[in-house]
């Protein structure tokens, strides 16, 4: 199947910091990728470079054919085909929930305002919340915040969506809304890489769970697989950490 | 107290004290202007990565912020004059009041910038907006809002600062009480009608700083 993203021999340092040690992964059109691992271990960093919110410093990156880390990369052209989905959401607080969605339409793609609004308002039927659109971000639940900033990512029709721990930041009463929203991407195609312990989430749809630890890719493999048989020690210890809670 | 007062003498000099609070407040308003000006270029400057740009502004903002203004205020006074540049007092007080109050926006300004929260520009850069996009769509429009109130706090600040231009005899509020007293030897009842005008400014921009505080800043944001 054609590569979608390419980790080739990826190093990052923080100072002395290995956060990053020969990262080697390839992920294909269409797959959903699952990352988890003890905090600290470089999962969310590894995700923050492949649209290069991070530098490397030793390696290569390649997503869709475009070398990453080149100096002569189109950012502009790589983002608009990666959607980001952060922790704390970040949506931008003095805009509405449609401003919110149509601001890079617009601005990157130079889409007619008409347009970028009926994308917009298809994109959050998609998730649910056609109503809030003249809503601001602080008017909004934790989970419903979370809903619309993945309806921004959807709105640039991305081929690439990246969500780092979206769930993380919520109260367990809205994670499985945001969850919905996410295996509904799924059935439609879109290629996934997320960072996240739920394991429910993970059996239901990954293709493949990458296991990190200290900057490493530790283990590889099915969702059940992994789960109910790792086959390393630290995985195992990680896995039996993450179900007592 | 206010018996003893000379209230005719007051509104005998009052053609006089007009003069110098109309004088003031031209002189506040383009002093503030400039400064605005400068103080967005300073920290424009103090924020760029461009190391030709960021460390002169440092200089400057430092140098401006870590020496008082009436000595800022005869350097330029006596100093422009002998490197050959000769200004009216009136110019020479209006740049130092900019230059002055400019250093101290330039900070005012870097700390609204500073205030946005650094997530919200990773997710315009990973929308793929561009700087001057982010800057102009994200940061800004949330800058201004918390740095209006300390804005018109620092204006307030340089309209009574510009009482010290009476030093260099720039005819304004200040030096008109100055000439009453020399005339009549009346100072309480000068800088009591002086400090009354001064007030009446205060009360103006306070009031303007309210109002804004209440209009512009994104409380639905919130």
């Amino acid at each position: 199947m054609e590569n979608m993203i390419e980790f080739k021999n990826v190093h990052k340092w923080y100072g002395k910091l290995h956060v990053l040690n020969d990262i080697n992964l390839e992920i294909s059109r269409g797959e959903v990728l699952v990352i988890c691992g003890p905090s600290g271990s470089g999962k969310s960093t590894l995700i923050r470079c492949i649209n290069r919110l991070e530098e490397i410093q030793k390696g290569e990156i390649v997503v869709n054919n475009t070398p990453v880390h080149d100096k002569t990369v189109n950012l502009t052209r790589l983002r608009e085909d990666i959607g980001f989905v952060f922790q704390q959401f970040h949506l931008y607080p003095h805009m509405t929930v449609l401003q919110n969605i149509t601001l890079a339409p617009v601005n990157v793609k130079k889409m007619s305002r008409k347009k970028a609004e009926a994308i917009a308002m298809e994109k959050l039927e998609q998730v649910g919340l056609t109503d809030k659109s003249g809503a601001y971000p602080g008017q909004l639940s934790g989970g419903q915040q979370q809903r619309v900033a993945i309806a921004r990512g959807l709105a640039m029709s991305p081929e690439i969506m990246l969500f780092d721990e979206p769930t993380s930041a919520l109260d367990p009463e809205m994670i499985g809304e945001v969850l919905d929203v996410m295996v509904n991407l799924v059935s439609e195609g879109m290629t996934m890489c997320v960072v996240t312990h739920e394991m429910g989430f993970a059996k239901k749809v990954a293709d493949r769970v990458v296991f990190m630890d200290e900057g490493k890719i530790v283990e590889t493999g099915k969702p059940d697989e992994f789960f109910d048989n790792p086959k390393t020690e630290r995985a195992e210890s990680f896995i039996s950490m993450i179900l007592t809670h | 107290m206010l018996a003893d007062f000379n209230f005719r003498v007051i509104f005998e000099y009052l053609p006089l004290f007009l003069t110098g609070l109309r004088a003031t407040f031209l002189i506040s308003i383009v002093s503030i202007a400039l400064a605005l000006c400068t103080g967005i270029i300073a920290c424009a400057c103090r924020i760029s990565p461009a190391r030709v740009l960021k460390y002169p502004a440092i200089a400057y903002i430092e140098i401006i912020r870590s020496t008082p203004l009436l000595v800022q205020i005869y350097f330029l006074y006596f100093g422009l004059p002998t490197l050959g540049v000769r200004i009216p007092e009136i110019q020479t007080g209006i740049l130092a009041l900019m230059l002055n109050s400019g250093a101290y926006i330039a900070e005012i300004i870097r700390a609204g910038i500073n205030s946005v929260d650094e997530g919200q520009l990773e997710a315009g850069i990973s929308s793929g907006l561009n700087y001057v996009q982010r800057m102009r769509f994200i940061i800004l429009p949330q800058a201004l809002g918390v740095t209006i109130p300390p804005l018109l706090g620092q204006a307030i600040v340089l309209v009574k600062d510009s009482a010290l231009l009476s030093l260099i005899s720039v005819a304004e509020l200040t030096r008109s009480g100055q000439l009453m007293t020399s005339e009549r030897f009346m100072p309480t009842e000068a800088f009591f009608t002086v400090a009354f005008f001064y007030m009446c400014i205060y009360f103006v921009l306070k009031a303007l700083a309210e109002w804004s505080q209440k209009k512009l800043i994104f409380r639905e944001a919130y």
